[in-house]
């Protein structure tokens, strides 16, 4: 696979995924999630993007792929998880196919578009009644935070989160 | 129209060596109690899903054909994914068995479906067709992919066979094994 130049916190995200044999994504995009679906929609990128029509599908067909032997993340604004907790929670975590999730936080600051006030607040609340751990993306040190995100996933023992608060 | 349990052991006869993923509720007990095989995956929740983890086993380069069985209502619940099953070519065929009926809760009618074989085909299905006996079931060219076939089926008159005793855990590992894929991919 060729790499991606180094800089900017989605190349970091993205980077580290390809250096660990992440071959899919998919999802549904978020303005704070631009950058990494800027490269994910790029000819140069070496990995398939499957855009979804809604974060549920994107979740059953990561973990098709993550099923059957190839390894696949989720991309997804926080709004998306709404739709994925059935999933999640009759599939993923019950028949033990972890995925990587990437998450927007829309209304993480309660000074957001009014859409995203509930699940702003309540984004990690959320992830915590479901035992999904989680880590928010520093963009002073993106790697280190990516780095403590895959450590959660634990080489696909643990469905994990990166929450994404500033846009990449 | 056709019994259920004969529509499965048909499509399953035509596609010996495909695997299959199954939705969940009776579609998949009766699947599992007809012939449990390790190239069987069942849901056993994730109403709705069948079609999106279908697509992304034939995605993973796994060189087999993947069956979709879709019950009615599980088709119904997740129209969204046709296309995107459509865009990337799968040799995956996927099979709505449709008996107008959300059985295992009781029997309730599902929700308007329309003509699936005409959405199959509207979103981008290589083929897509809609049979009500074993012959045109037989008959059926299932060579260009990814295929819908619409199976007209009767409301079960048999009871629902036992439930999946092994764990989901469990399904996943002999599923891969049989694939060959790592434990933790």
């Amino acid at each position: 696979m060729s790499s991606i130049a180094p800089g900017n916190s989605a190349e970091v995200v993205m980077q580290s995924f390809l250096d660990r044999g992440f071959t899919h994504f998919t999802g549904v995009p978020c303005s704070l999630l631009k950058g990494l679906f800027r490269i994910l929609e790029s000819p140069q990128c070496p990995a398939r993007y499957l855009p979804a029509p809604r974060e549920d599908t994107a979740v059953g067909v990561a973990s098709g792929l993550t099923l059957a032997g190839s390894k696949a993340v989720v991309l997804m604004q926080n709004s998306g998880l709404g739709y994925s907790l059935n999933v999640l929670t009759s599939f993923t975590l019950i028949y033990d196919v972890h995925l990587p999730l990437v998450v927007s936080w829309r209304g993480h600051d309660g000074n957001d578009a009014v859409e995203h006030d509930v699940i702003g607040r309540e984004l990690t609340h959320l992830l915590d009644v479901f035992d999904l751990p989680w880590t928010v993306l520093d963009p002073q040190a993106p790697q280190q935070s990516v780095d403590a995100f895959l450590k959660q996933h634990d080489g696909g023992r643990r469905t994990a989160v990166l929450i994404v608060k500033e846009g990449v | 129209m056709l019994d259920i349990r004969d529509a499965i052991k048909a499509v399953q006869a035509r596609e010996p060596s495909a695997l299959y993923v199954t939705t969940c509720g009776y579609i998949t007990r009766d699947v599992y109690n007809i012939a449990d095989r390790e190239n069987n995956f069942y849901l056993v929740g994730s109403m709705g899903m069948a079609g999106p983890i279908g697509l992304g086993v034939a995605l993973a380069d796994v060189a087999r054909r993947v069956v979709v069985l879709d019950g009615d209502g599980s088709f119904a619940m997740n129209l969204g994914c046709l296309p995107m099953i459509a865009e990337h070519r799968p040799d995956l065929v996927h099979v709505v068995l449709d008996n107008g009926a959300h059985e295992s809760t009781g029997g309730q009618r599902t929700a308007a479906l329309g003509d699936p074989a005409a959405l199959a085909l509207a979103a981008g299905y290589a083929a897509a067709c809609t049979v009500d006996s074993l012959e045109e079931l037989a008959a059926l060219d299932l060579t260009h992919t990814p295929a819908l076939v619409h199976i007209r089926c009767l409301p079960r008159t048999h009871k629902a066979g036992d439930r999946v005793a092994l764990t989901p855990q469990e399904l996943v590992s002999r599923f891969r094994a049989g694939l060959g894929a790592p434990a933790h991919a």
